[in-house]
């Protein structure tokens, strides 16, 4: 019986008590039936056996007593054993548990992200009945594309109209500086509507939240801080309340301090308040919405609400009237609040959760490793034991205590280094990759996770080494008094170090797929210089600025005062910076021929020295200058993309165009064409070029193309220096206007970057990981193997065999594991890289080159941990070897 | 593995069991006691009910397997068998006994 069947027998006592009753009462009918027979009387018969059994009560509580003392005496037996094992052998146990430890703590750290990210509640309360709706085109303007999100209108229509939600709201994440309260500090913030606190269902520990009118704009200012920003900005001052501080340069009346931990969303610090309406700015086009579901209501019904609802929402009806093409494909959902953050970021830790477990995997197969060559060091005393009358359960239960044990161990310092690899996991992820930051750490369930690991590690590479180790054959291994025999265990380890090697292959293969994935990724030309380029989008408000002529008449001011800063080389402006929003349409030829149905094209509407300050290269032509004014001839600037569509002759230049849906047939709507610059990548680095159509702003007359403007400048020092002076500009042209963001064109690449570099980093990491185990592994056979075959290599040499053919013998065996294993391994590979398809650019999951360098590798790796003990099997002394036993 | 060297009376009936089920093969507690009663010809009686913690212990020692049967009259009854491991336990006691009643009869011509 295995003690573990002891423990349980412990845990199931009172049926155990039953069959004892059954057995003592047996006994005692027994001996009345043979009283019977000898011819007493039914009540002396019955008498005379209660009699000879003596007190029945105390019969069956010592034996249950026996039953426990025994249970207990032989745990701590076999522990003890395990114990003065595990000690006997130092640098077998610290190897085995090291193992354990890294495979394990690796496990525990990603599943502690995990645990932080998707599998623990939002801290809010019931945020099951919390959810997000979405209504969008499937293929949006890059400015919603991506993100759960509704229109402006669409958000007012449906607020109305659903019977689905208790409550909806809508908010736009942001980021603020808020200055005033010691150095001026950029902080997460977001802006929110009245109904956001009570839609989440939380009250403010001080004061109150957002009534309705201050979401108007000419409202007083107000603003909501957390507690944390409270505590640490204001020295939690119990008189906040009604003190001003200042946000983009607004200063605003603190009104409420939320409770402590409240964060929501991201890790907003403070709140301000978001109208939205019709005719709302670029900041509450597009918000994020949700609500809280009616108790009784079903994400499913809700579902089934928005669809229904959908064709009669405004925002597509008023994009067909204003000319847009109507799109097919809308994408109506209701997600999971939590969808909000954790929708990218999710495949990315599954990814990682897959790539741990091999790691783990391959952890086990070493220890199994460790475990069978101690076993056949072992056999001896095994062989013994059994000869003794041990029986083979016992010692196989012996030997899984002693495994048990082992990664027991490892789960524990697997705990500790998980701690360690959260902290390192997180630093080396880039800003904003991880949601849910601060809750992610230590809980009863990953400590539940990593010593579950350790217990099914434990039994997974304890049983196959014990059953071995206590193999049938024993009695022939006492026969041979002790020589050294190869046998099963080896051939079992070899399939093991193969296994390893194979599922090394797939990590690094995955590792190689996405770091070339990643390499070609940053070896893509944006199209533009990003160095030294600091960018400002200036959102003004339509109230304040509603014509086209105090537009431009801002930006003219603008632009000129940033031009004049010292140290700024250029100064230009954009209303759709690369990687930060694009406006896309049709446009048509002169000539009259056709563009192909779908041809779109970008339109930024840009100054003078736009093309200079962001390194955009003039392929022909010229650029536009302060001429191109409105009164002007109207003028445009095509990428070589669209040059090369339409005028693969290269006469571009003069060529007329416009951009008008229905153009008048005067000269007012077309634009000659006088330049021709390099593409420019608008979205992100992975997207295909995307032909563009430039015109001076100065000539665009829609104020809604101009009231958002980026304004860029070309430094001579370090760009983010020149932030402050940017903001000063700012001020000076108009002190109510605050930056929407101030961000270096090198971070807003950076951004789209970050997430494959993070993916590239950590795969990179536990494949190393792998490789390294698997050379342990490689290595451990080998050398066993050697000493096993001291004696054969003894007399090989005494024969006349020259060191290299040992050698040679040697790494032909490390040759052969290898092989087998890189050919399994790429069978593996080629299933699971799939898997990476959706992370990968410009790279098949299947690429040849990546394949050839990845086995190229684990052969060298594994050659040269073979070197090892090939180099002591030619310093075999014959003599010795063959003086053995 | 418990020892019981210096607790003779215990390790008297273990050895009486051993004994037995080594003998008759397998035998239910009844049938065990029976046997006992048989070879000591009635001189060691004992509360048969003292038995049960013996069997069980020997059991979970290994030295004895148990297994649920019927009976001669067809009655669920557990029946035990011994085990390698106890034949071994069964020389041993046997080799200590045999000691120590020549110890004994040493001591007693010598006295």
């Amino acid at each position: 019986m295995s003690w573990w069947n002891r423990v349980w027998n412990l845990l199931r006592r009172e049926d155990l008590g039953r069959e004892l009753d059954e057995e003592l009462q047996f006994h005692i009918d027994a001996r009345v039936r043979d009283n019977l027979k000898a011819g007493m009387t039914e009540e002396t018969a019955q008498r005379d056996a209660r009699r000879r059994f003596g007190n029945r009560t105390l019969a069956k509580e010592k034996t249950q007593e026996m039953n426990i003392i025994v249970a207990i005496q032989t745990v701590g037996q076999d522990l003890r054993y395990a114990l003065r094992s595990l000690r006997k052998s130092p640098g077998f146990t610290a190897l085995a548990v090291l193992a354990m430890a890294l495979g394990i703590g690796a496990n525990t750290a990603v599943f502690t992200v995990v645990n932080g990210v998707l599998l623990r509640p939002l801290p809010l309360v019931q945020p099951e009945r919390l959810f997000l709706i979405s209504y969008h085109p499937r293929l949006g303007p890059g400015v919603i594309a991506g993100r759960p999100g509704l229109s402006n209108h669409d958000y007012l229509e449906f607020q109305r109209r659903t019977r689905a939600f208790e409550r909806v709201t809508a908010f736009v994440q942001d980021q603020v500086t808020m200055t005033g309260a010691g150095d001026a500090v950029r902080l997460p913030a977001a802006r929110v509507t009245s109904s956001f606190f009570p839609a989440l269902g939380v009250s403010p520990a001080m004061g109150r939240t957002f009534a309705a009118p201050e979401e108007e704009r000419g409202s007083p200012r107000v603003v909501v801080l957390s507690e944390g920003l409270w505590r640490s900005r204001f020295a939690a001052d119990p008189n906040i309340l009604g003190n001003s501080i200042t946000v983009d340069g607004i200063k605003r009346r603190v009104i409420g301090v939320m409770p402590a931990g409240f964060a929501f969303p991201g890790e907003a610090q403070l709140w301000l308040p978001l109208a939205v309406g019709p005719d709302a700015s670029r900041n509450s086009f597009f918000p994020s919405a949700f609500g809280r579901l009616w108790p009784s209501v079903t994400q499913r019904q809700a579902q089934a609400e928005l669809e229904a609802l959908a064709p009669q929402l405004p925002w597509q009806h008023l994009m067909a009237a204003a000319g847009a093409p109507a799109r097919t494909g809308w994408v109506v959902e209701v997600l999971p609040l939590q969808d909000l953050f954790v929708g990218q970021i999710r495949k990315s830790l599954l990814i990682f959760m897959g790539a741990v477990a091999f790691v783990l995997l391959i952890a086990s197969a070493n220890v199994a490793n460790l475990l069978l060559m101690k076993g056949s060091l072992r056999r001896q005393e095994m062989a013994v034991r059994t000869a003794l009358g041990a029986a083979r359960s016992r010692l196989i239960r012996q030997l899984l205590t002693e495994s048990a044990m082992l990664s027991l161990g490892g789960a524990v310092a697997g705990l500790l280094l998980a701690i360690l690899g959260v902290r390192a996991l997180l630093a080396l992820a880039p800003a904003g990759i991880i949601p849910r930051i601060a809750e992610i750490n230590l809980d009863a369930r990953v400590i539940g996770f990593a010593l579950g690991l350790g217990a099914v590690t434990g039994i997974l590479f304890g049983l196959l080494p014990a059953v071995q180790a206590t193999g049938r054959e024993l009695r022939t291994f006492l026969g041979q008094a002790g020589h050294a025999v190869t046998g099963r265990g080896e051939g079992l380890r070899c399939v093991l170090v193969v296994s390893e090697i194979a599922l090394t292959l797939v990590l690094l293969t995955g590792a190689g797929l996405l770091l070339k994935s990643f390499l070609r990724l940053r070896a893509v030309d944006p199209g533009f210089r990003a160095e030294n380029v600091l960018t400002m989008t200036v959102d003004l408000p339509d109230s304040l600025y509603n014509t086209t002529v105090s537009i431009q008449a801002f930006h003219a001011r603008t632009l000129e005062k940033l031009s004049n800063l010292p140290g700024v080389l250029a100064a230009g402006a954009v209303n759709f910076l690369p990687f930060n929003g694009v406006m896309w349409g049709f446009f048509h030829l002169y000539d009259g021929r056709p563009t192909p149905s779908g041809y779109m094209v970008d339109k930024p509407a840009v100054s003078s020295e736009y093309f200079r300050v962001m390194g955009i290269p003039l392929l022909s032509g010229r650029a536009f200058s302060d001429q191109d004014n409105s009164t002007a001839p109207r003028v445009a600037i095509i990428s070589q993309s669209v040059a090369r569509t339409f005028w693969p002759g290269g006469d571009a230049l003069g060529q007329r165009i416009t951009l008008e849906d229905h153009p008048k047939s005067g000269n007012e709507d077309w634009l000659t064409i006088v330049g021709v610059v390099d593409n420019v990548r608008q979205r992100s680095l992975t997207e295909k070029v995307h032909p563009a159509i430039y015109q001076p702003y100065a000539q665009v007359k829609k104020p809604l193309f101009l009231s958002s403007m980026t304004f860029a400048i070309r430094t001579a020092a370090q760009p983010a220096s020149m932030a402050t002076a940017m903001r000063g500009v700012l001020r000076e042209v108009d002190r109510n206007q605050p930056a929407q963001s101030i961000t270096t064109m090198t971070d807003l690449v950076a951004k789209t970057t970050a997430e494959p570099q993070f993916q590239t980093r950590l795969i990179a990491i536990f494949s190393m990981l792998a490789l390294l185990l698997a050379a342990i592994g490689v290595y451990g056979v080998l050398a066993c193997a050697v000493a096993e075959r001291t004696r054969e290599i003894g007399i090989r040499m005494a024969l006349g065999a020259e060191k290299s053919d040992i050698t040679r013998m040697i790494l032909r065996s490390s040759l052969l594991l290898v092989t087998v294993g890189v050919a399994l391994g790429v069978v593996g590979a080629l299933a699971v890289t799939r898997v990476l398809a959706r992370f990968l650019f410009e790279v098949k999951p299947t690429d040849l080159p990546t394949f050839l360098v990845v086995a190229a590798l684990l052969v060298a790796v594994a050659l040269l941990a073979g070197l090892l003990p090939a180099r002591r099997a030619t310093r075999v002394d014959p003599m010795v070897a063959l003086r053995w036993d | 593995m418990r020892k019981h060297s210096n607790d003779r009376l215990q390790g008297t009936l273990d050895m009486l069991v051993l004994k037995a089920l080594a003998s008759q093969g397998r035998m239910h507690g009844y049938a065990i006691t029976l046997r006992i009663e048989q070879i000591s010809a009635s001189v060691l009686r004992l509360e048969e009910g003292s038995l049960y913690p013996a069997l069980h212990r020997m059991t979970q020692s290994g030295w004895l397997r148990a297994e649920w049967g019927a009976s001669e009259n067809n009655r669920r009854a557990r029946y035990y068998s011994i085990t390698p491991s106890g034949r071994k336990q069964l020389a041993e006691e046997e080799q200590n006994w045999a000691q120590l009643t020549e110890a004994v009869t040493r001591v007693l011509r010598f006295v």
